[in-house]
């Protein structure tokens, strides 16, 4: 018997019993739909906290700590950044100091107090620093300043500069001019006692790309290793910290670095270096380790959503054992006339089964729909009783409910293979009808 | 075409522990060559409607063989006797046992459907067996629609639509009035002249066992001593 054919039976059994069809098929809708929304919330919930985590960070950037020795994590070292360039599919290694005092800057009558870091350009520009403005240093009293290092520039004077709603310094106390070619003023403190302070003329030669993230801001300035070195020398402590006494370190310090970022040549590539590292006793975190364990806990979570919801296609399952069983039963006289004239038993079951399908098919199509039309309500609709509720405003773009193929194709899948199983015994007991009884009308 | 060899079947009753054995039939044997029309008659009960489920695989027989177009097949599986009765065996019943739902044109179609015949084909047929069993304008009725002859004339057409080399026919005549019950016999007639259909036919009618060719009659179970009549 051809597929076609078979399809047509259906098609007139299926006509002879519209309602009772109708609510099976609207309970296996209903079941699948439950199991879609369910796991929605789970893949929603995860695209989020993804997309947030991967937004905030560079996905090719790997932080290095430090290195393992014995019980303790040791600062990395030159011989350290030279080992870690070495790794296969990295592109650059970066490096930063930061002055362990905050100097102060002034150009003419304006003053900004922030941190002065020491980083090695050449490296910076491989892992894809960019200017707004000007050039990098090229001479040791050359610097590039952060993109907000300017707002931070305030007039000296007793007035309050500052606004009291954003707390910024107020437009009429800024500095307004171009810093790029002008000369700053880099005043360090020797220690904390005395009031010994040394200037360092600075010219700024270049500002620095606004931050991609826009609620972050780079007021730093970046100094060359010279000047780091002459504050260090000044105040004779590392990193020119004040308020230790140079006397009690201890003379043989290596030169270390406080930040140290290690950037793959693709995302691909940074598991592989994290690995490598890991290997190597290097201590790192990148985005795409916190990722895969943000992921696995994830799956954990929507493995358990969708195993919640396949319990509401299984319930759904016994209307469609009801409605095959009684199918079976009203049809037992037709089956025995089929058997009688030759139908095999295998045709028969097939019949069955395939009835059984069809409703799980029509059933996960609607499930489908109506699961897509609810995500999309409690998308826009959640948000907004939750803002109305606690009055707080909800991140930009939360998605509660997410709905990706994968999930569809997992929830018909499961549909499918609930509704065939319930069609099945169903569709064995109508092969086992005894043409005569059925024909006798006795069944 | 079909050899019964010492065929004897019996029915247990009653549940498990207390089962009663009713003996329905006793070391049967006969023999129905191709092209015949054999008739078996007997009294209700005698065991005749027994025999026909046996020969059609209905039901297995306790004891004995039935061989058909040389193919043992009381060896049969359930599945290859039903593969057997769609390639080989027509069937006209009493009660015309045609499907309520399906239209006299769909009911006739039918066996073509389970051999996986495609449409045009099926049509062709299906066209040309109404129009010979004169049913052209009723074939979109459905069963109910039609009159007990026409519905026999319906259930004939589907015994013949895949041109079976036998047919069993189960008092084909039983549920109809002496004018349609000559009609009907009259085709069973024709098909047998003109197609060399064999036919067996389980009737208590005297008047529809005289169109065989050969009666064989059954009491209480058994062929009665000179039952084969010529």
């Amino acid at each position: 018997m051809k597929l076609k054919d078979q399809y047509r039976f259906i098609r007139q059994n299926i006509k002879k019993n519209r309602a009772r069809t109708f609510m099976t098929i609207l309970a296996t809708a209903m079941g699948c739909a439950f199991l879609i929304v369910l796991a929605s919330v789970g893949y929603g919930l995860q695209q989020s906290i993804v997309k947030e985590t991967m937004e905030q960070q560079i996905v090719t950037q790997i932080d290095v700590y430090g290195k393992e020795k014995g019980n303790n994590y040791e600062a990395l070292t030159m011989e350290d950044i030279e080992q870690l360039e070495k790794v296969e599919n990295v592109k650059a290694v970066t490096r930063k100091n930061q002055l362990r005092q905050m100097p102060t800057y002034t150009i003419d009558n304006y003053i900004a107090g922030t941190m002065a870091v020491s980083t090695y350009f050449p490296s910076e520009v491989k892992a894809g620093l960019e200017l707004s403005e000007g050039r990098l240093p090229e001479n040791p009293n050359e610097v590039v300043v952060g993109y907000q290092f300017a707002n931070e520039l305030k007039l000296d004077t007793e007035e309050n500069v500052y606004d009291e709603e954003t707390g910024e310094v107020k437009e009429e106390f800024r500095y307004s001019g171009n810093l790029v070619g002008k000369t700053i003023t880099m005043t360090v403190q020797k220690d904390m006692e005395s009031d010994e302070i040394r200037e360092i003329p600075l010219t700024v030669v270049g500002i620095l790309e606004e931050p991609t993230k826009e609620w972050m801001s780079d007021l730093n300035v970046y100094i060359s290793q010279d000047v780091f070195e002459q504050v260090e020398a000044y105040t004779g402590t590392p990193g020119g910290e004040i308020g230790i006494d140079p006397d009690t370190l201890e003379s043989n310090q290596v030169e270390s670095f406080d930040e140290v970022q290690v950037y793959a040549e693709n995302l691909e590539a940074v598991q592989g270096i994290v690995d490598e590292l890991g290997d190597n006793n290097y201590a790192t975190y990148s985005v795409v380790s916190e990722m895969k364990e943000i992921n696995t806990l994830f799956t954990i979570a929507k493995a358990g959503l969708i195993l919640v919801g396949t319990i509401a296609l299984i319930i759904a399952s016994i209307g469609i054992y009801n409605t095959m069983t009684m199918a079976v039963t009203e049809r037992a006289p037709d089956i025995g006339i089929m058997k009688a004239i030759g139908a095999n038993p295998k045709t028969i079951k097939k019949i069955f089964l395939l009835e059984s399908s069809y409703i799980g098919i029509i059933g996960a199509i609607i499930g489908t729909i109506v699961a897509y039309l609810t995500s999309m309500l409690v998308n826009i609709g959640l948000p907004l009783i939750l803002e109305m509720a606690f009055n707080d405003e909800m991140p930009e773009g939360l998605k509660f409910s997410a709905i990706p193929w994968s999930l569809v194709v997992i929830a018909v899948g499961i549909c499918l293979v609930v509704t065939i199983l319930s069609g099945m015994r169903p569709a064995k007991r109508a092969t086992q009808i005894d043409v005569l009884k059925a024909m006798r009308r006795e069944i | 075409m079909i050899t019964v060899k010492q065929i004897s079947h019996h029915f247990e009753l009653g549940k498990k522990g207390q089962k009663t054995i009713l003996p329905v039939l006793n070391d049967i044997t006969f023999q129905v060559d191709k092209g015949e029309i054999v008739s078996i008659v007997g009294k209700s009960g005698s065991g005749k409607s027994t025999l026909l489920n046996l020969i059609s695989g209905f039901i297995r027989p306790t004891k004995g063989e039935i061989r058909i177009k040389e193919e043992v097949v009381t060896d049969f599986s359930e599945a290859k006797f039903a593969d057997f009765r769609l390639n080989h065996i027509g069937f006209i019943f009493q009660s015309f046992q045609l499907i309520p739902s399906m239209t006299a044109y769909q009911n006739i179609e039918l066996p073509l459907i389970l051999k996986g015949e495609n449409e045009t084909n099926r049509k062709q047929i299906v066209d040309r067996l109404l129009d010979k069993v004169g049913l052209v304008d009723f074939k979109d009725h459905y069963p109910s629609e039609l009159s007990g002859g026409q519905q026999q004339r319906v259930s004939i057409a589907r015994a013949l639509v895949l041109e079976p080399a036998l047919i069993l026919a189960d008092e084909p005549t039983g549920s109809l009035d002496s004018e349609t019950e000559t009609e009907v016999l009259e085709i069973i007639k024709t098909l047998n002249k003109e197609l060399g259909i064999t036919f067996l036919i389980i009737t208590h009618d005297e008047e529809v066992a005289r169109i065989g060719h050969r009666t064989i009659t059954i009491k209480d179970g058994s062929l009665m001593e000179g039952g084969v009549v010529q």
